[in-house]
């Protein structure tokens, strides 16, 4: 066994009020792809930002082959050849590709005080075509490439930087790379990184576990700021682990066995909720046309850019279509705003919870009653006591942990962020719900539980429509799938209960 | 962690309240006799109007830099027309500050222009007003004295300007507590991409914000004024940073949408003692502003939320 690169040693970190990581051992091999898996909150990013030096630990000690190290700070760790690529990215948009792989380290290129364009360009070409970014112009604007092609000048950023310090065998940390990427991209992704293994060490976070046991050699599970196991590969094809038993690690208790609660899937009822006529939008979709019916799952599929986030503005109202008719229940509406879907009982749970869903400065009882503050009059005035009604009313029926209904939304895991805005909908009683991606960024745990408040909401009527994480989410949940492919719906393919289409199928209609 | 820095405000400023008395009755022990205590009350009169006034746009996210000239066009209006209407100056004025904040709010909202620009502008505009309808002090004329007495009066022991910051505090307490309108420029301040989203009436909430930050103002011109008897175009202009100190001082987040009008009181009592304490341990005008810039800066490093703006400027 080779000796580790980078081994932690009883590491203990406390926030106040909570011990966020106690008595951790953890090491990293040479040219090994380490799969670092927990609930949200379990301490995995307390873990990564002590490595990288944001976080200082209480206690413990970090050695670097085999020498102890204080990592007191991103510069530290860097030059101790370990990085990051964060999960949202942490490169400057509205700066070129080549100035955000040299930003501040630039002193190789400086001749006389003056750095020199030509050389920059040509190492900054070569650095691209190691993380299979080849033929990339490192003049274009960062803001223009996709999250692949941003995630991947990052790792290029970071094995330029182990080259700069003469770092052998440097740590790369990738948390949650796979959330923002397609299916095929996540394909490239996995081939790149069994290519980079060969020069560097990398640390994998997801949430998706089937690719952590797939691609990892070492599965690392952390539960409740403690390590629960590392399991490792025993034969060079095979996963690491079964994905049940690493899920019952990281949550501590069996979960449901069958996917996607199909045994909760309801038969949808007659009425049309939602009726979408010949629906247009230059440059994004056309002619799109949906029957949603009462309690219906329909799941909208289609790769980026195939222009089913766009059919869902426009359904939400954020986003003025050019052509077309939608009726909900029988009334022709058109929406102008946003205010206008919500008036009729459209609403939408977006993807981007932080930005487009939540104010995570305010508390979990504002963030429920905002659509409904009307309701939560007395006379002229706002009632307190109604409020906190409506609000608690929510909290229970959603299963929202949290400390109070005062607490800043900010301060809740993801899981709970994520019940806080489908309870805010749901206090609205909305009749169709457009969920963008309900479980983006949710542990296992609090996943199954969104299953769960998804088949009880249709079962009740309400009609919901699906863009997923995954093809497999989709399938599993719908009643029905609706595929788009470059702007036109290809074909309908019905989902009942114990009747799934395999994913095979689906995929060739939406490729 | 965030938690703490969003919430804990209040808590400092209430300690730097009392510690700020502490200090300067050992340094004049005259600071907390009965005279110089009614000063202060006077003078937080009209600091809390126009930080009140403030206090709304700042929660939105914005910022109003013409709520000092709307006190100086005020303050010039009430003594021109106070001597000719009497009384009906007083909403005379208040309809000049509702309509300078209307304005405000519509540039704001309608043309999209960031409050910073919008508000610059339109402070030049009003304090051109002022200056045309006159460049030079005026004073209250003869016989007017009785009419902005109203404020300056007392019943009893109780001053009418007390009167006034309570009625100012408890409307814009219930309106931004109790009220939907009011309640909406909490959340676009915390988050105007789901505010909108969720359906809330953006332009409306900012609107209403910009509206009350000119009322706001316009009681502050119209206290100051009356107790100084006079009014000139400059009048306002130390109002522009004072309001948004009281603001800040409070603990309301500069990047909106977390304060409110309990911290705003809190910070015209915190800026009231400084400024009169200041001068009763003998600091002079000078002195005063370069503590008083200090301050604002502590305060605002103390509640900015970093995680809100993409790019410190």
């Amino acid at each position: 066994m080779a000796e580790p690169v980078l081994e932690l040693r009883g590491i203990e970190k406390r926030f106040p009020g909570v011990l966020a990581l106690r008595g951790i051992d953890f090491e990293v091999r040479p040219h090994e792809i380490l799969g670092l898996v927990g609930e949200n909150g379990a301490g995995k990013s307390t873990l990564m930002k002590i490595l990288v030096g944001l976080e200082r630990p209480d206690a413990g000690e970090i050695t670097l082959h085999g020498r102890p190290v204080v990592l007191d700070g991103p510069e530290s760790a860097i030059r101790h050849g370990i990085g990051m690529v964060f999960q949202d990215g942490c490169m400057i948009r509205n700066l070129s590709v080549l100035d955000n792989l040299f930003l501040c380290h630039e002193d190789p290129f400086e001749r006389f005080g003056f750095l020199s364009p030509r050389r920059m360009a040509e190492r900054a070409r070569a650095q691209l075509e190691v993380v299979g970014l080849r033929g990339l112009d490192p003049r274009a604007q960062m803001g223009d490439l996709s999250a692949a092609q941003r995630q991947m000048v990052e790792v290029a950023r970071l094995l330029w930087l182990s080259e700069l310090y003469r770092v052998e065998n440097p740590t790369l940390i990738l948390d949650e790379p796979t959330t923002v990427l397609q299916e095929g991209e996540v394909r490239i992704l996995f081939s790149l990184l069994s290519e980079l293994k060969k020069r560097a060490s990398i640390i994998f976070i997801s949430h998706r576990l089937e690719e952590v046991v797939q691609h990892s050699d070492r599965v690392y599970v952390l539960k409740d700021g403690e390590h629960v196991a590392t399991m490792e590969r025993t034969s060079p094809q095979a996963p690491v682990a079964e994905v049940p038993r690493v899920a019952r690690l990281m949550v501590g208790h069996e979960l449901s066995a069958e996917h996607y609660r199909e045994s909760m899937q309801s038969e949808p009822g007659g009425e049309v909720v939602l009726r979408v006529r010949g629906l247009k939008k230059e440059g994004a979709f056309k002619d799109f046309s949906l029957d949603l019916h009462a309690g219906e799952i329909v799941g909208l599929v289609g790769l980026l850019g195939s222009g089913k986030e766009e059919v869902c503005r426009c359904l939400m109202g954020a986003v003025r279509p050019e052509g077309g008719s939608i009726e909900v229940r029988g009334r022709p509406v058109r929406f102008m705003t946003p205010k206008d879907a919500i008036a009729v009982g459209v609403g939408c749970v977006p993807i981007d919870r932080r930005n487009d869903g939540l104010a995570t400065s305010l508390d979990v009882s504002d963030n429920i009653n905002l659509l409904v503050l009307r309701r939560l009059l007395a006379g002229p005035f706002l009632d307190p006591r109604r409020e906190r009604e409506n609000a608690d009313r929510w909290v229970r029926e959603c299963l929202i942990k949290t400390p109070s209904l005062r607490a800043l939304c900010g301060n809740l895991s993801g899981g709970n962020q994520q019940k806080v805005v489908i309870a805010k909908w749901l206090a609205a009683q909305v009749r169709v719900l457009i969920l963008d991606h309900p479980t983006r960024g949710i542990d296992v745990g609090a996943k199954d539980e969104i299953y769960a408040r998804i088949r009880t909401l249709a079962a009740s009527g309400m009609s919901l429509l699906i863009m997923c994480d995954t093809l497999e989410e989709d399938i599993g949940l719908s009643n029905r799938l609706v595929v788009m492919k470059d702007g036109v719906v290809v074909r309908e393919i019905p989902c009942a209960a114990r009747q799934k289409p395999a994913p095979v199928e689906v995929v060739s209609y939406v490729v | 962690m965030k938690r703490s820095r969003l919430v804990q405000p209040l808590t400092i400023s209430m300690a730097l309240l009392v510690g700020l008395v502490l200090i300067f009755t050992l340094g004049n022990p005259g600071f907390l006799s009965q005279y110089n205590v009614t000063t202060i009350l006077n003078a937080v009169t009209i600091l809390l109007s126009v930080g009140l006034g403030q206090v709304c746009v700042i929660l939105t996210g914005g910022i109003d830099l013409s709520v000092g000239s709307i006190i100086s066009l005020v303050s010039v209006v009430l003594m021109m027309t106070v001597g000719r209407i009497g009384p009906a100056a007083y909403p005379l004025v208040l309809l000049i500050g509702l309509l300078s904040g209307l304005l405000n709010g519509l540039i704001v909202s309608k043309l999209k222009i960031p409050s910073f620009i919008a508000t610059l502008g339109t402070q030049g505009l009003l304090v051109s007003f002022a200056y045309l309808l006159s460049a030079g002090p005026l004073t209250a004329p003869e016989g007017s004295y009785g009419v902005l007495d109203f404020v300056n009066g007392h019943f009893g022991p109780i001053q009418a300007t007390w009167i006034i910051s309570l009625a100012m505090l408890a409307l814009y307490f219930v309106m931004q507590r109790f009220t939907p309108l009011g309640r909406g420029i909490i959340y676009i301040g915390a988050n105007e991409r789901m505010s909108y989203l969720a359906g809330l009436d953006i332009d409306r909430a900012r609107i209403l914000a910009f509206t009350f930050t000119g009322l706001g103002a316009a009681v502050a011109g119209i206290v100051l004024s009356a107790t100084l008897y006079s009014g000139y175009p400059t009048m306002g202009l130390p109002y522009v940073l004072n309001s948004i100190a009281v603001v800040v001082v409070g603990g309301t987040a500069m990047t909106g949408g977390a304060g409110g009008v309990v911290n705003t009181l809190v910070g015209a009592l915190i800026m009231g003692v400084i400024q009169n304490g200041l001068t009763v341990i003998g600091v002079d005008v000078y002195g005063q502003q370069v503590f008083l810039g200090i301050l604002v800066i502590i305060a605002v490093a103390l509640t900015f939320d970093r995680a809100k703006v993409a790019i410190i400027k």
